[in-house]
């Protein structure tokens, strides 16, 4: 310890405040697990089974993985990384609703393991700060070594997140897009018997996609009250869905498409509202001041949207994890002038 | 008794974060009960900003309550005099580690013999003296400003600026303190004469009082403003805006640049406690020797005490029925923005409003902070809009060049990044410490 750590250390013991608001990082945790338990349910009452076994799958390896850590953390007498399992745990749900539901059990376990290992406990440990979102980098790292099953004679029977069928949808026209919707014509309400077009099963009943992502709708409705109720970065929300919104919008106008389906499309597919509300607000991967935050969601729209036009699959989180490596430096523009400082205000 | 709805105990910060003001809610009732002196008094030599005053005694001396003990230095423009609290005499004057600097620092020991009646100044008709003889009365009083600051009043009522605006300060933030509220109810005729007298020495045309009351929470007082044409700010329930440059901007929308202070705008802010020490000092020839403060313990709840500065915190326990035995620490005046002292034969001073024991029960909830989470949790709430996370990380670093961008020298040190981090991280540590670096950067 060097003397200016010795020295704060002290600092720490006596000086001011002496009051604490009470509201920790466990209750954030919680509050935040608790947002996406009411997504989870609405996704297993929607896409089915499947669905719940993802669920559970992914928290419970990330919770065996974890636990593993903490005990072998308190046997060595070394620093515990989490005492408690609620980061984990949001960690875990966060993977279970980002894998799509066509993926294998085994693959959603993959995922899991790899984010409470390498992009929790390991990024945490070696960078002392998260500087990847540990879900999303999971994904990547997965998503590139199983594009190796690409060069497979039959790569959809292998079981995998990577569907090369995705690659011949053509999203430039308002013709290959329409084509491509067949995917969310399917949805049914089965207790009411309704076969609901593209446009409203994307926004209220998706079979298909991320499993988080099964009624856009909800996602909005309680990130909206996640990001009013806990604070979460929402100039990052706001400028990316009005960003996407802008952009749907342009490409209906271009290629003379419907309007409504574009934005049901682009804004509430799984892979955006979902990466919007829960992963590209994780605090640690993103920027701090306000201007930089606009910045991250209007970039994360653009990326997302371009990657999802060339049908890149898992567009939207290859767009979050090149942003969370910018953030660092958008970290340090962006700032709003402090009092004493605002012209218009009176200061210098 | 005076009624309180719920909502005047919250405090809304930016970010919609709340700070717990339940501590205040069981004093603003209590009046003011007068504490009797210790057998032993602990008088520090340096009770303002400036430098230690000089000992004027010797050990064995006998004292009488309001006679100078500490003298200043001369051509010293910011130090002012300190005053025994007691007739009595001087045990011994000893190096003891001062509250506020954690520095050992020359402290006056007297035993007392009686109360005493303090009056060794003459009693002054402001009309019949210049504003020269009233300032230096203030002076001679040992007068600082009262709210926390320990800023020497003389300086403040002396500027070298032309002002058109006095504020005084009764928005009695702090979460543990209602010894201004209570100042208003009882003291309210020499409240208002002290603000006459320093707006009659700045010459200023407008007079403002800053409040956190409500209209006919305290109706004697406010009408006794309205007759002196003496306008009543209500403000916002809310913490930092008892600083006095956001109450600067609070009450004239006016923003005070930075490095600058409230007189480059025409402004000065004093508190209503010194507003109280400068009446008395004029018409009743007291030196300041004496204060009211709001102690707190889970135990008693909030307790307004008018209590001879000097008097050991363990004196005031005993006071009121306890010992220090039963706690661990203390926090002398705001619990937001004081020091914490874990010695209960350590005095009040003059600048302390207010005392809160914990016991050790009541573990401080600062301790084993968790790694940041980069919520920015601190950003939204920071009253001057700069980043205490950022800052502390360039603080880490040593960073003086990030210190600079990120505007360090801004925070006014209200706690409340700190206050708001989930990850219980002691912020405000790091900003002192950033703005000391640059201090130190600049020497």
């Amino acid at each position: 310890m060097n003397t200016d750590e010795v020295k704060f250390k002290e600092y720490q013991v006596v000086q001011p405040p002496h009051l604490y608001m009470g509201f920790t990082k466990d209750e954030l945790m919680l509050k935040t697990f608790f947002l996406l338990s009411i997504i989870a349910f609405a996704s297993v009452v929607i896409m089915g089974v499947n669905a719940f076994i993802h669920i559970i799958t992914a928290l419970g390896t990330v919770l065996i993985v974890h636990n593993l850590i903490h005990s072998y953390q308190k046997w060595k007498g070394y620093r515990i990384t989490y005492e408690s399992p609620t980061s984990p745990m949001v960690a875990g749900m966060i993977v279970g609703l980002s894998m799509p539901i066509a993926s294998t059990f085994e693959v959603t376990a993959g995922v899991a393991f790899i984010t409470i290992l390498v992009f929790k406990y390991g990024q945490g440990k070696y960078f002392q700060r998260k500087y990847l979102n540990p879900a999303a980098a999971a994904k990547v790292l997965l998503l590139l070594l199983l594009s190796i099953m690409l060069f497979f004679e039959n790569p959809l029977s292998t079981g995998m997140i990577f569907h090369p069928h995705h690659l011949e949808l053509n999203l430039f026209t308002n013709e290959g897009f329409i084509e491509s919707m067949w995917i969310f014509q399917r949805a049914v309400l089965p207790f009411l018997g309704i076969r609901l077009p593209a446009t409203q099963s994307l926004m209220f009943w998706q079979t298909h996609g991320w499993i988080g992502g099964a009624c856009g709708i909800l996602v909005l409705i309680v990130g909206a009250i996640g990001a009013y109720w806990l604070r979460y970065k929402w100039r990052i929300i706001v400028s990316s869905l009005i960003s996407m919104t802008l952009l749907s919008i342009t490409i209906a106008l271009l290629t003379g498409g419907d309007i409504l389906l574009r934005i049901a499309f682009h804004v509430f597919t799984g892979s955006f509202i979902f990466m919007v509300f829960f992963m590209a607000t994780e605090p640690q991967s993103t920027p701090m001041p306000g201007k930089s935050q606009y910045l991250f969601g209007i970039s994360l729209a653009i990326l997302t949207f371009i990657l999802q036009l060339f049908n890149v699959l898992g567009g939207s989180i290859i767009a979050l994890v090149l942003l969370n490596i910018a953030t660092p430096f958008l970290d340090k523009v962006g700032f709003k002038k402090p009092y004493g400082h605002r012209e218009s205000k009176g200061g210098k | 008794m005076v009624a309180h709805r719920k909502n005047d105990y919250n405090f809304k910060e930016r970010g919609r974060f709340e700070v717990d003001i339940s501590m205040k809610k069981t004093a603003v009732g209590d009046p003011f009960t007068i504490v009797p002196p210790a057998e032993k008094m602990v008088l520090f030599l340096r009770q303002h900003v400036g430098r230690e005053t000089k000992p004027i005694v010797q050990p064995g001396d006998p004292v009488k309550c309001g006679q100078k003990i500490g003298e200043i230095n001369e051509g010293d423009p910011w130090s002012v005099p300190v005053h025994s609290p007691v007739d009595g005499k001087i045990v011994t004057i000893k190096k003891l580690s001062h509250p506020l600097s954690g520095e050992e620092e020359n402290a006056v020991i007297i035993e007392t013999t009686s109360e005493g009646q303090n009056s060794s100044l003459s009693p002054l008709n402001p009309n019949d003296v210049s504003k020269e003889q009233l300032v230096e009365r203030v002076r001679e009083a040992g007068i600082v400003g009262l709210g926390g600051a320990s800023f020497p009043t003389h300086v403040k009522l002396t500027p070298n600026k032309k002002l058109s605006h006095l504020i005084i300060n009764a928005k009695e933030s702090d979460s543990n303190i209602a010894c201004d509220f209570r100042l208003m109810v009882e003291k309210s005729r020499e409240v208002v004469n002290g603000i006459l007298l320093i707006a009659k020495i700045l010459d200023v045309t407008h007079i403002t009082f800053a409040s956190r009351t409500k209209e006919g929470q305290t109706p004697e007082f406010d009408e006794l403003l309205r007759e002196n044409n003496i306008t009543i700010a209500r403000i916002r329930p809310n913490y930092s805006v008892g600083s006095e440059r956001l109450l600067v901007k609070e009450v004239l929308n006016k923003e005070i640049p930075s490095g600058k202070f409230p007189p480059d705008v025409g402004v000065v802010v004093h508190n209503i406690a010194t507003a109280l020490a400068i009446s008395r000092a004029v018409y009743n020839g007291e030196a300041l020797i004496s204060r009211g403060l709001t102690f707190y313990s889970k135990k008693t709840g909030g307790k307004n005490l008018w209590v001879r500065m000097g008097t050991p915190i363990n004196h005031v326990l005993s006071f009121l029925g306890m010992s220090s035995g039963e706690f661990e620490r203390y926090v002398l005046g705001s619990i937001m923005m004081g020091p914490l002292v874990s010695d209960p034969s350590l005095p009040i001073l003059k600048a302390t409003s207010g005392i809160t024991a914990f016991t050790r029960e009541e573990r401080d909830p600062y301790v084993n902070p968790l790694p940041c989470i980069r919520c920015a949790y601190c950003n939204i709430v920071c009253p001057v809009f700069i980043y205490p996370q950022l800052i502390m990380e360039a603080e880490k670093k040593g960073n003086v060049k990030a210190l600079h961008k990120l505007h360090v020298v801004d925070c006014i040190e209200c706690g409340l990044c700190s206050y708001v981090c989930p990850s219980r991280i002691k912020l405000t540590p790091y900003l002192v410490g950033g703005k000391r670096r640059i201090r130190e950067k600049k020497e």
